[in-house]
């Protein structure tokens, strides 16, 4: 009766669509056995969540013969793989946005109701749309995010993509990637997550079969995958590198270490996926494929040395991004301990030392610092390239913005390695080092001189770095304290050398000061790039640049002291005020609904808030011109409040005129003007904010911070609880009062200052103040010890109290009334670090 | 319905590449190459045997279309022959860079032929020119109605410029032929490209079925550094370049090796090669790498910044230089052999297994190969693929069945059933976790009953149960059995069957 070939014709998928036999077969020891499709009847049911359709639109599509998917696929137009639009995009808010949002909200309280959604999700995915199969799939992704991995959840996930994974559309075959790696990580995260391994060994090799596709997109995302997946075990991970099927059980045991035998190759292609991965056309899947290839190799030394040979190959690919990539690799094994250099990678290694690409030099440079090379040959050669490399390109580790990074010990080994080789071989005499370098050097004079030996002594070596700097005050000076290295110098006069160190263009401050000084501003001038381009680039590049410009003002700051050290800090909360306003800035741009109930946005408002009062209250000695910015700091944080409730609160529109004022004052004599951005704030402001839109008001604003601050001054304070640890916890009794004694060191503090000690227990807080008074010193520095009582002992055996030293904000303060509240006024911020005190009770007899 | 496909060449053996296809009624021919290790009638593949048998009265009856997937000569060597000596009048295809260089290739092996060994001229000029007026050109991924049933598509496949694959369809029935092919992309070819397509046949050329290659890179490497030692010694180097292609990878390749380096010494390279080879190179840059179509925007990759003509002045300067020696004419096709073994444009055992896999053909045809090798594949793709393959020899054929779709209705009453029967179920189950806003269409996976009605004149349709009395106009017979002493058990089973032939009238 029934035809031997029978298809039924609407079957939307079958045309095209994945052959039973090329489902993943897993084997049936594995916890998850794929859900396979149903029979062609479930599958010609038109479900289709995206589109939502009525019967009558159901009938309609099933009854009407569809175009086969050959008519469909048929077009003469050819695009280019990576210009192609997002085929992946539903009109409309995506269901898994939704999800994502009600996640939040709801989290995953109900298990049932977990289960529930995973279930329709996935009856979804198996829909006749690719787009609706699609969005099913990220909507899976954004549930499991979301869920805790327990109850067979990801197992049903992890079918669900196993089934899609060689669907006809890229869309659903790329959202199929994203939640198997997920799954991936919520196994490991899982209790048990060490039984899984045979289960990751077999999602490995269906994602590296998926690194084969035809399309672009869906490689790189399958190498990206596999970068990210963990406890492969190492037969698998060697395959991967082998084009050649590695059989189990035939050669020695080297392979297989332990008792784990890698699965029957399942998936023959995908085999040696990385030997192709590096081969690919598209340079984004190399460098995609390079960078799995150096984050897997933490896992297995034996896959480590063979993707060393593997990206040996890829620093001769011709796209630099990609060699780039794959020094990154290098670095990113040697990081881990799992590179070993051999003498036949030194050739790539040393061509590479004197490429004409700055950046490839320097990542080299990078990766030659933190290897162990094996042979003393090679070491020596490296050397010798690294002098040529530096003498032909006159250049020591610039940072990206053109700064010398003095704190990095390699740079500082480098530096003091050409400097030596200058000294000491005749055969390098001629080397062109930049003054400047000379001028660096100079603060390592020790180091340098302890390098090169008996060779030379310190003060003839100082004497030569002066000369290569064009700094002859030096030399002078040297010379008329050694009379023995005397080369017939005049003596010159204190006087002379001023003027002279006033010629140089230098002030009389020492060279760490100026240089720290220079580093400062180009830091500055980075932030200020940074600003510019915060819109236009990735916010990661953006918050690694801001936070690797805190990092180094940082280490200037702990090398300083004075009012640079508290200038340098200063703009160290500067920036961290840039980064708040930068995130806060692109989650309104992300987002414009605020009513979801406290977000990352409040958090971020709060921070920024914070940090706009530490820098007005902890700084003594503002010159005028910083006031202002930090008030343009405070309207803009306040601006955004005003955005984000919608409404202006009066309490939000008071601290505003509060800082208008403020400003109006400051600028009242004439002697500064007003930015653009506060005159366009007060003009808003006076017109109560008709008309202007707050948005727009935000984007007017710029930072522009200062170097010349003139004297400042950091209000600190250190607070310190004597013979007091977890291991020696004070005595007390409980439910009555005990006395800390507390020995704090007040730097800066004034004498209006109003101090409190906070001290928390648990939910309950207590503020005692502190009476100025009772310490002794100078401006400057007080200190003293003092007994405080606690009175909020609590009923219990042991406790920790936090006690931090907090200050009143005098700015700003709007009082926010606090009816029988005892403790500060208004806003705090924090003087000290929070300090851990531990007391157990003491038993009663 | 069964696609038959006659291996007339490249059958077990490399060279003269034809294998005709016939699908559905029409006869597709896969290239029309020679043989260049034989000078006898064995260099052509027997034509005749297309009319033999049938009933054909001539080659243009017999066959629907030729297609030529590359201009090498053991792919499209046997054209004019085919075409002007034997009388072939249909339509040829092959991609335009193909066509471009196709003329050249046969014109110079002609000439060869009759100027170099002294044979007897096979076809004359003028019939290569006559011939190449009948080939239409094809683009990629152009699909082209050859006549009503029967449509061809062009797939990118690398291997040399203009390389294609191609994807023939008539009615459900869909084949590719890959020609030869490379799976890993060169400096200045890309990899193969094909779509995902439901096949029954795919004929895959198998020149390396039981080779693995190791990554280019290594021998990349080793290359660059040899180059490298030698002129940083002072020393001259001499690459053997032949043809279109391979010359021009080595010459991307040490451009820019070169420019990284920065190294100032002169590469040379012969003008008549690069004059000639650049200039199709810089024409038809859509059908190079993504790199060079990349670069092309900013700077022709083919106009070399470190590569100089050649004068023969220049061989007795002194100092080292690097030079893209010529062996002069494309004669040469078989010193191209022996350089293959170094940089070869075709894909190896793992590519075929790769391209297999990808496209999931239910049968495959192996050609273009050496028999052990091909054995050694054939047993790889059916032990791990499950596909059947063959791989025929020179003048057999081979028959393979092909699925067939046939269009059915169904009735509404069956469609609402399958939807409705799977909501209802969900809403029992889900109802309450759901508070009851459960999303349309959303139906778990289940089988849906239905019965088939095939009635002779009509389109075939499914349907409920219930409805099948109604469409067929027949009322219905209840049976009903009485109990029975068990001396009536023979009455039982009498009735009892006669009451089956009554319930399965309407099926037939």
């Amino acid at each position: 009766m029934a035809h031997p070939h029978l298809d039924v014709f609407p079957s939307p998928r079958k045309p095209h669509g994945p052959r039973e036999d090329s489902l993943p077969q897993v084997p049936p020891s594995s916890p998850f056995p794929p859900i396979t499709t149903g029979a062609a009847g479930a599958r010609s049911s038109p479900a289709a969540p995206a589109a939502a359709p009525t019967m009558e639109e159901a009938q309609f599509l099933a009854s009407s013969p569809r175009a086969t998917g050959f008519a469909a696929s048929s077009s003469s137009y050819c695009p280019d793989p990576m210009d192609e639009g997002p085929s992946v995009s539903v009109p409309g808010m995506p269901f898994a946005e939704q999800i994502r949002a009600a996640g939040r909200r709801a989290s995953s309280g109900s298990p049932e109701g977990l289960g529930a959604q995973v279930q329709a999700l996935a009856s979804m995915s198996r829909g006749i749309y690719p787009l609706a199969r699609a969005e099913a799939l990220r909507s899976l992704a954004a549930v499991l995010e979301t869920a805790d991995a327990r109850g067979g959840v990801v197992e049903q996930c992890y079918g669900c993509a196993a089934v899609l994974m060689r669907d006809e559309d890229e869309g659903v075959r790329l959202a199929t990637m994203r939640l198997i790696v997920l799954c991936a990580d919520k196994l490991n995260e899982g209790p048990d997550g060490d039984s899984h391994d045979h289960q990751m060994d077999i999602m490995f090799l269906q994602l590296s079969s998926m690194a084969r596709d035809m399309c672009t997109k869906v490689r790189i995302e399958a190498f990206n995958a596999l970068g990210k997946m963990q406890r492969v075990s190492e037969g698998v991970l060697l395959q991967s590198l082998s084009k050649k099927v590695i059989k189990p059980n035939t050669g020695s045991g080297s392979i297989i270490k332990g008792k784990k035998v890698p699965p029957k190759l399942i998936y023959p292609c995908a085999a040696g996926i990385f030997a192709h991965g590096i081969e690919d056309e598209f340079y984004q899947v190399r460098t995609a494929a390079c960078k799995s290839l150096g984050a897997l190799s933490k896992f297995s030394t034996q896959y480590a040395q063979k993707a060393l040979d593997l990206l040996m190959g890829m620093m001769n690919d011709d796209t630099e991004a990609v060699r780039l990539q794959t020094l990154q690799s290098v670095f990113h094994m040697a990081t881990y301990g799992c590179l070993s250099v051999q003498e036949m990678h030194m050739h790539m290694f040393l061509g590479l030392l004197v490429d004409t690409n700055v950046l490839i030099r320097n990542s080299t440079r990078k990766i030659l610092g933190s290897v162990n090379l094996p042979k003393l040959q090679m070491f020596k050669s490296a050397i010798d390239v690294l002098i040529t490399s530096l003498e032909k390109h006159q250049e020591i580790s610039m940072s990206s913005d053109g700064e010398l990074i003095l704190d990095k010990p390699r740079i500082r080994a480098l530096l003091i390695v050409s400097i030596s080789v200058a000294f000491s071989d005749v055969k390098h005499n001629k080397l062109d080092i930049p003054e400047v370098i000379f001028s660096c050097a100079i603060s390592l004079l020790g180091k340098i001189s302890c390098a090169i030996g008996e060779v030379v002594d310190q003060n003839s070596l100082l004497s030569y770095l002066c000369q290569r700097t064009g700094i002859p005050f030096w030399k002078t000076k040297l010379a008329s304290t050694e009379s023995g290295e005397s080369k017939g110098c005049s003596i010159e006069t204190a006087s002379d050398i001023c003027a002279q160190i006033g010629k140089t263009g230098k002030s009389t401050k020492s060279v760490d000061e100026i240089l720290a000084m220079q580093s400062v501003k180009s830091i500055i001038e980075t932030v200020e790039r940074t600003w510019t381009m915060r819109k236009s680039s990735n916010i990661h590049d953006v918050r690694t640049i801001l936070r690797t410009c805190q990092e180094d003002l940082r280490i200037l700051a702990s090398n300083s002291s004075g009012s640079t050290r508290a200038l340098l800090s200063f703009l160290c909360e500067y920036l961290d005020a840039v980064q708040f306003i930068i995130e806060i800035l692109r989650s309104i741009q992300l987002d414009n609904s605020y009513n979801l109930g406290p977000t990352s946005l409040n958090v971020l408002l709060e921070k920024l808030d914070v940090s706009i009062r530490r820098m007005k209250c902890c700084y003594a000695g503002f010159n005028r011109e910083m006031e202002i910015q930090v008030c343009e700091l405070a309207l803009l944080a306040n601006l955004f409040e005003l955005s984000k409730v919608g409404i202006h609160s009066k309490l939000v529109l008071d601290k505003l005129h509060w800082v208008i004022n403020r400003l109006d004052c400051l600028c009242a004599d004439g002697s500064s003007k007003l930015s653009y951005f506060s005159r366009e704030i007060k003009k808003a402001f006076d017109a109560n904010f008709v008309g202007h839109d707050i948005f727009t008001l935000l984007e007017l604003f710029h930072p522009k911070p200062k170097t010349d601050y003139g004297m400042l001054k950091a209000i600190s304070a250190d607070l310190q609880v004597r013979d007091n640890d977890s291991e020696n916890p004070s005595p007390y009794v409980c439910g009555l009062p005990v006395g800390v004694s507390y020995h704090i060191s007040l730097y800066n503090i004034s004498s209006q200052d109003r101090l409190w000690l906070r001290m928390i227990v648990g939910e309950s807080i207590q503020h005692t103040f502190l009476e100025l008074s009772c310490f002794g010193g100078n401006d400057e520095v007080k200190s003293g010890s003092m007994i405080v009582p606690l009175h909020i002992t609590p009923m219990a055996c042991s406790f920790v109290l936090r006690v931090c030293l907090v200050m009143e904000c005098p700015f700003g303060s709007v009082s926010v009334h606090q009816e029988g509240n005892e403790g500060p006024r208004g806003s705090i911020v924090e003087l000290s670090d929070e300090l851990d005190v531990y007391f157990v009770c003491t038993e009663r007899r | 319905m069964a696609i038959e496909c006659l291996v007339l060449g490249a059958g077990q053996e490399v060279g003269k590449s034809c294998v005709v296809v016939k699908i559905g009624g029409k006869r597709v021919m896969f290239d029309c190459g020679m043989h260049m290790g034989h000078h006898d009638s064995r260099r052509y593949p027997e034509f005749e045997r297309l009319l033999a048998g049938g009933g054909a009265a001539d080659y243009t009856a017999a066959i629907s279309c030729v297609v030529i997937t590359h201009f090498h000569l053991d792919h499209i060597g046997a054209l004019p022959y085919f075409t002007e000596v034997c009388g072939y009048d249909g339509p040829v295809y092959m991609t335009y860079p193909t066509k471009a260089l196709a003329p050249l290739m046969l014109e110079d092996y002609r000439k060869v032929m009759v100027n170099h060994r002294g044979e007897e001229e096979q076809y004359s000029y003028e019939d290569i020119l006559r011939c190449m007026k009948k080939v239409i050109p094809l683009d990629l991924k152009q699909t082209i109605q050859v006549d009503k049933n029967l449509l061809i598509r062009a797939y990118y496949a690398g291997h040399v410029l203009g390389a294609a694959m191609i994807y023939a369809k008539v009615g459900d029935a869909a084949i590719v032929y890959t020609g030869d092919y490379n799976m890993t992309p060169d400096r200045h070819l890309g990899a193969a490209h094909i779509d995902r397509l439901k096949l029954d046949l795919l004929i895959t050329e198998s020149t390396y079925a039981k080779t693995v290659r190791d990554s280019k890179h290594a021998r990349e490497r080793e290359f660059l550094k040899a180059v490298h030692k030698c002129v940083s010694g002072g020393g001259k180097v001499l690459i053997p370049a032949f043809a279109l292609g391979r010359a021009q990878e080595l010459c991307i390749l040490l451009d820019d090796y070169w420019e990284r380096m920065n190294l100032k010494i002169p590469i040379y390279f012969s003008a008549g090669l690069t004059v000639q080879a650049n200039m199709y190179y810089k024409m038809l840059i859509g059908w190079t790498s993504q790199k060079i179509k990349n670069s092309y925007t900013v700077h022709n990759p083919f106009d070399f910044k470190h590569v100089c003509h050649f004068e023969r002045s220049f061989i007795n300067n002194p100092g080292p230089c690097v030079l893209f020696a010529t062996p002069g004419m494309i004669s040469g096709g078989f010193s191209l052999e022996i350089h293959q073994l170094s940089f070869s444009p075709h894909t190896d055992s793992k590519g075929i297994m790769d391209l297999t896999e990808f496209l999931s053909p239910s049968h495959v045809i192996l050609v273009h190969g050496e028999k052990p090798q091909m054995a050694f594949l054939k047993e790889r793709i059916e032990s791990e693929l499950g596909m059947q393959c063959y791989y025929p020899a020179n003048n057999e054929t081979v028959s393979i069945p092909t699925t067939q779709n046939l269009k059915i209705n169904a009735t509404e009453k069956f469609i609402m059933s399958c939807c409705t029967g799977e909501t209802k179920n969900n809403l029992q189950k889900h109802g309450r976790a759901f508070g009851g806003n459960i999303p349309e269409g959303c139906s778990t996976e289940g089988e849906v009953e239905g019965i088939l009605l095939m009635e002779k004149s009509k389109i075939p349709k499914i349907l409920c149960e219930d409805e099948l009395l109604h469409s067929l106009g027949m009322e219905k017979h209840l049976v009903h059995f009485e109990p029975l002493h068990s001396s009536g058990i023979e009455e039982v089973k009498h009735t009892d069957g006669s009451a089956v032939q009554q319930g399965s009238l309407g099926c037939e």
